[in-house]
Parts: structure tokens; C-alpha cells; sequence
């Protein structure tokens, strides 16, 4: 499950704006590139319009203007093409409840166009997620937000795209939880996937990301590579920009 | 593509626990419809041969035809009355053969066992207009705006799948896994008409064929309407809500409101008014009767044999005069009220027809033979039983009906008569309808339900393009 590493960006927002219906500015003139073997973390309180970049990147929406692209197809031109080469796991993986984890999992790899897994991929990669062998075969019913996380990250690896789309994915974990997904998330990084992940979790972020960037209002007030921040407390550098960019849109 | 949203669809519905309960509870309900029909037509058979049997008892023991007073004819019950009652139990079962005169049906399942019209019978129509209806809705009202509040919608099209591919798997494995249940609980029902006594012919199972297509027609239509409301909905209570009041006006209110609409727009005299004026001629015939009896005169020097004679002749001609009078008037009459009738009927089934619920009766009623016309086609058949039965006792008694006068002799050396034998008299049987002609006169009905289905449908499926996926 190897994915080679291409030149260009393959996740890449160009001036990506969404204007909704009712007037609201949801996204103003984003700009990010995020290469193979790269995490790029989006910081911001609710209403900042993280969740509304990844509806761009997967055309739920359509943008105003601008354009988001996955390994350089442009996703409202040619929508199913792109979506080919993008996983995505929600902040609240729900599922099909009255499938088993093996079935939601075939059930996907199929929407994926994967047809070719046997029981032993999909048991295979419940496990090294996580999920113990004795919950394969039942239903999501019953199982924990941790749990049902684990299958909704098995399968955006069974879908093996190259690029991956992280809503909020520890909102809710318990620290084990979130720190097997972290341990994870380096394991899909180290096979060139890139990985744009939304989150209010600034820790987190900083233990994973290569990259950060803060939102708010609909607009990226600060960007910086992981690296630029040296040792720096990434709380103290979000609250400051949070801080500035409020008083400076109240002035 | 396609095929494994289908399997989805197929699978998360069957594996549900909600569907493992309601489909048990409409399967024991389809079960206890043909049960509870079967036993119900066994016992209607029953009364009827019982009351063909007491008919002919009545009449052991004449020995002339002469002395027939009241033969009734019967109308037997239709074998697919049993699955869909339709009128059959609201008309009158039975019908005096006058010579002359009109025909009335009395003594209707209803009016003998007031019992069974408090809440009538669970028959199959009743399981597939009301039971299959809200089946359709429990399981499409959520199929959209369901799948987007769980989540599941943002993940499945993460994937490279267009949205007609989506919806239209929807829509077809939903229909698949539904309806296929449905169906194997009804062919386990078929299976037990014979077993408890009711065999059908080719030409009824046919027609009880159509029947089942004709209601998974109806839950096509409703299934795909919920669904469509689901489409344009973004939250489940929403699409429930607004299901729950399109249903009660769809299978309640309409075709209640049309009736009545129908009944208020057009007016059709009353049989009493009818039999007011009828009788108010027939007084008027029976003063020029008795005008034209006083001024027959028979000649003084005629024997009796030939003053006999005479009089018959004289008789026959003006009871014959009066008859046709009556006849030609209560004919007008009822003409005039049967078309009356036949106006506001089309006018209350044209409105009713905007609910599939009233198409799907109107097709089913007409398909068993239990439709409105049952009474029409009961009272065609006895009229012209009653030629038949008029040319029998012309035949028998050597007289036309109406009044004679008959002389008796008497004498102790006589030989005792020989009693008639009531089995000559020809035998009344309604024929049944064809399968061609149930099929032809339901077919406005059928086709209206597969409309419904198409308009559904595409509802459901311009709503999906549109639908805010988020």
C-alpha cells in the first residue's frame, strides 16, 4: 500500500472561497499545498471554515471561487476523478449499524472501486488499527466512538488514495485512543499518503503536523511549516493570532 | 457500482431488528387475511347453499306451477371475495323473481350480521392499503435525510460515486428487499387457500395474480414517495411528520372527501323518491285496470269454458297494456337514476383517484369481481333470468303472467296430483368475470399506480441531485 510520492502538491487549495446562499463568507481566498509524506494541520474554533475546505475538497459544495485540487485534478470539474484518489474519515464515524466492521469495510472498499480484498485484508487491517479480532464480526451497534474511529481509518487505508481528508479524527478519543491514532497517522505519513486534518486539538497538531495553520473567519491568518516554530508553545501562538486578528477585524 | 449499493440497501434493511418485527407482524397479518377469508367465504357458502336449499324446500309439496308464489334466486359469493371484500357484503344477497315488476336485492351480509359491519373484515386489500402503506413509509422516510444525519452520506460520496448511481440503488434494493419479503408471505398464503377449502380457477388465479401486482404497485408508490420525501428533507422527523399527514390524507381523507364531494355536486333522486312517484302511477294504472274491468261484458249465452277463455284473453291483453305501462315509467325512472348514479360515481372515482389508496381499491374491487358493479352485473343477471323464468312457467302453465281466472274442479274419484319437481326450474348462476375483463376494466386503476411510481420516483430522484449532501 505504497503510494509514490508525486512532485507537485496532492492536496492544493488555490484562492478557494465559498460564499453560502444566505450570504455568509465561509471561506475566503485560501491558499495551501501539501505534498506526499506531509500532515498539514488546520487550527480554528468552530465556524472558521475547516469543515468547509474538506466539503470542497470532496464536492459536497461547490466553490464561489477559486479552485481545490486533489493530485491536480480540480474536484468541481471533474468530481469523481478526484474523489478516486482522496480517503476521508469523519469527526463522528458513524457507519452502517447493523453491518459488522467487515461488512462497512467491504462495503466502502467497493465504493472505492477496491474489489479484490479477502476476509484476511480486511481482518489484517482491523488489526493494525487496533480494533481486536473478536469485534470483526460484529455489529457497529455496539461499538465505542474509539471503535468505530478505528474502522473508518481502515478504511480510507484499504481505499489506499493518495491523499487523505481528516475531519476532526481524536475529537472525542480518550488520550490511549488518540495517541494510537497519532502512531497511526505517522505510519500512513511514512507511506507518501498526504494528509490534511482538521482539529481544535493543538496538541495533537504539534506532536504530528508539518505543517500548521491557523483559521478563523473563513480565512488563514497564520501558516507556518512545523519546523518555523521551533519552541514555541503552538497554544501561545494560537491565542496570540486569535487574540490579533479578532481586535484587528473589531478595529 | 450500481449492484453493491443495491447489496447495501438490501442488507442494512433485512438485518435491521425494526425490520425483522414489522415484517413479522405484516406477514402474520397477510397470513391471518387469507385465513380469515377463506373461513369467512366457506361460511358464506354455506349460507347460501342453506338458503338455495330452503328456497327449494318451500317449494316441495305443490302440485302445480300455478301455485309458485315466491321463488328467490341468490347471488353466490365470489371465491376472491374472500381476499377482497369489496361491496359484496354491503349488497343484498338475494332477489325475489317476480313475473313483473322490479327487481329489489335484500338480506345483505351486513344487514343479517350487523356483528361483522362494526369494524368489517381484515381481508388482503385492507393489509395492503393500510398495513403496506405506512410498512413503505417506516422504511423510506429516513432512506436520505437518515443515512445524512448518521453521517454516512459525507462518506459514501468521498467515494467516486455519482448520485443517480446512488439513488437509483436505493431505491431499487429498498424495493427488492421490501417487496420480496411481502411477496413470500402472500405465495405462503396462496398456498393455503387450498388447504383451507378455497380452490380457485386459472382465470381467478390470474386475477389474484394482478391483484398482487397491483399492491406492490401501491407500496412502489408509496415506498418511492417516501423516499422522495426523505429527498427533499434534511432531517428524519421532518420527512416522518410530513409522511404521517400526506398518508392520512392520502388513505384517509380522500377518498372519503371525494364520495361526499361527488355526492354534493351531483344530485340523484332517491329510491324513495323514485318509489313515490312510481307508486303514485301505479295508482293511476290500477283506476284505468279497474275502469277496463267494468267494461268487460261477456256475452250471456257463452258457456263457461269459452267465458272462460275469454276473459283470460281479456285479461292478458290489459294487464299486459298496464305492465308494459308500469314498466316503460319505473324503466325511466330508474334509467334516469342509474345515470345519475353513473355521473356521480365517475365524478367521486376521478377525485378519489389522486390517492393511490383509492386506486389501489378500485383496481383490486374490480380484479376479484367485489367492484360497485357486482349490484349492476347481479341485477343484469336476474332480469334476464326472470325471461327465462317467464318463458319456463309459460311453458309450464300454458299462460302469460298477470290475471286470470281459474277454475278449479273437484271430485272424490279424482287421482291425487302429482307434486312438481322444483329442481326443473332453470338455475340462476352470475357469471364470472374474465381475467381479460377484470384486467380491462382495472387497468385506468393499474396504470394509475405504476404513474404514481414513475412521479415518485423521479421526484426522488431530482430531489437527490439537488440534495445538500453536507
Amino acid at each position: 500500500m505504497q503510494t509514490t510520492p508525486t512532485n507537485g502538491p496532492l492536496l492544493e487549495a488555490v484562492n478557494l472561497t465559498k460564499r453560502y446562499e444566505d450570504g455568509v463568507l465561509a471561506l475566503d481566498h485560501i491558499n495551501f499545498a501539501i505534498r506526499g509524506g506531509e500532515v498539514f494541520a488546520m487550527l480554528g474554533g468552530n465556524g472558521a471554515g475547516k469543515t468547509t475546505a474538506i466539503n470542497l475538497f470532496l464536492n459536497l459544495i461547490e466553490p464561489t471561487d477559486g479552485e481545490a485540487r486533489i493530485d491536480g485534478i480540480v474536484t468541481h470539474k471533474e468530481p469523481l476523478r478526484a474523489k478516486e484518489r482522496v480517503a476521508f474519515v469523519s469527526e463522528n464515524v458513524m457507519l452502517y449499524q447493523n453491518f459488522t466492521a467487515v461488512q462497512n469495510l467491504d462495503f466502502f472498499a467497493r465504493l472505492g472501486g477496491k474489489t479484490g480484498y479477502t476476509r484476511d485484508d480486511y481482518r489484517d487491517v482491523l488489526l493494525r488499527v487496533g480494533l481486536a479480532e473478536d469485534a470483526h464480526n460484529k455489529r457497529l451497534k455496539g461499538f465505542s466512538k474509539g471503535m468505530r474511529q478505528k474502522c473508518g481509518i481502515a478504511i480510507a487505508i484499504l481505499k489506499d488514495a493518495p491523499a487523505i481528508l481528516l475531519d476532526e479524527p481524536t475529537s472525542g478519543l480518550d488520550p490511549k485512543a488518540g495517541r494510537d491514532f497519532l502512531g497511526l497517522l505517522d505510519e500512513i505519513r511514512a507511506e507518501g499518503k498526504a494528509i490534511l486534518m482538521s482539529t481544535h486539538d493543538i496538541f495533537r497538531a504539534r506532536e504530528i503536523a508539518d505543517s500548521v495553520a491557523i483559521m478563523d473567519d473563513g480565512r488563514i491568518i497564520m501558516q507556518e511549516a512545523a519546523s518555523a516554530l521551533g519552541g514555541r508553545d503552538l497554544e501561545d501562538i494560537y491565542m496570540q493570532y486569535m487574540g490579533g486578528h479578532r481586535l484587528q477585524a473589531a478595529v | 457500482m450500481l449492484a453493491t449499493v443495491i447489496g447495501k440497501e438490501i442488507r442494512d434493511l433485512i438485518g435491521s431488528t425494526a425490520f425483522a418485527v414489522t415484517f413479522g407482524v405484516c406477514a402474520v397479518l397477510i397470513l391471518l387475511s387469507f385465513y380469515v377469508g377463506a373461513a369467512n367465504y366457506k361460511l358464506a357458502v354455506a349460507q347460501n347453499d342453506a338458503s338455495e336449499a330452503e328456497n327449494l324446500r318451500q317449494m316441495e309439496g305443490l302440485t302445480d306451477w300455478f301455485s309458485l308464489e315466491q321463488h328467490r334466486i341468490f347471488l353466490a359469493p365470489q371465491p376472491l371475495e374472500a381476499l377482497v371484500t369489496g361491496i359484496g357484503n354491503d349488497i343484498g344477497r338475494t332477489t325475489e323473481v317476480k313475473t313483473r315488476g322490479e327487481l329489489t336485492a335484500e338480506d345483505s351480509r351486513f344487514n343479517e350480521d350487523p356483528i361483522y359491519a362494526a369494524f368489517r373484515f381484515l381481508d388482503l386489500n385492507f393489509v395492503f392499503q393500510i398495513v403496506l402503506s405506512l410498512f413503505a413509509i417506516l422504511f423510506g422516510y429516513d432512506a436520505i435525510s437518515g443515512e445524512k444525519e448518521r453521517g454516512t452520506l459525507r462518506l459514501v460520496f468521498a467515494n467516486a460515486i455519482p448520485r443517480a448511481t446512488f439513488i437509483l440503488g436505493k431505491l431499487i434494493g429498498s424495493f427488492v428487499a421490501l417487496a420480496l419479503s411481502l411477496v413470500v408471505a402472500i405465495l405462503l398464503g396462496c398456498c393455503l387457500l387450498p388447504i383451507l377449502g378455497l380452490h380457485l380457477t386459472g382465470d381467478e388465479w390470474l386475477r389474484l395474480a394482478a391483484i398482487i401486482v397491483s399492491g406492490l404497485l401501491y407500496f412502489g408508490a408509496f415506498l418511492t414517495l417516501a423516499v422522495f420525501v426523505s429527498a427533499i428533507t434534511q432531517r428524519t422527523s421532518s420527512s416522518f411528520v410530513a409522511l404521517l399527514v400526506i398518508w392520512i390524507a392520502a388513505v384517509l381523507i380522500v377518498p372519503r372527501t371525494a364520495v361526499l364531494l361527488a355526492g354534493r355536486s351531483v344530485d340523484v333522486p332517491s329510491v324513495d323518491e323514485l318509489a313515490a312517484q312510481k307508486a303514485t302511477f301505479s295508482r293511476q294504472l290500477w283506476k284505468e285496470f279497474r275502469d277496463q274491468l267494468n267494461s268487460f261484458k261477456p256475452s250471456p249465452a257463452e258457456d263457461m269454458e269459452v267465458l272462460m277463455a275469454s276473459f283470460n284473453q281479456f285479461m292478458d291483453s290489459v294487464t299486459t297494456e298496464r305492465d308494459r305501462k308500469m314498466d316503460d315509467f319505473a324503466g325511466r325512472l330508474n334509467e334516469g337514476r342509474f345515470n345519475r348514479q353513473k355521473v356521480q360515481e365517475r365524478l367521486a372515482f376521478s377525485l378519489a383517484r389522486v390517492s393511490p389508496a383509492a386506486s389501489l381499491s378500485l383496481a383490486s374491487a374490480k380484479l376479484a369481481g367485489t367492484s360497485v358493479d357486482l349490484k349492476n352485473r347481479f341485477f343484469e343477471a336476474a332480469r334476464a333470468y326472470r325471461e327465462t323464468f317467464n318463458a319456463f312457467m309459460k311453458e309450464k302453465t300454458g299462460m302469460n303472467v298477470g290475471g286470470r281466472m281459474i277454475m278449479f274442479k273437484s271430485g272424490d274419484d279424482e287421482e291425487a296430483p302429482e307434486p312438481i319437481d322444483p329442481r326443473e326450474l332453470p338455475a340462476f348462476r352470475l357469471r364470472a368475470v374474465s381475467f381479460g375483463e377484470a384486467v380491462a376494466a382495472s387497468a385506468v386503476d393499474i396504470g394509475l399506480l405504476a404513474f404514481f411510481n414513475l412521479v415518485f420516483f423521479t421526484g426522488a430522484f431530482i430531489g437527490f441531485l439537488r440534495y445538500d449532501l453536507r
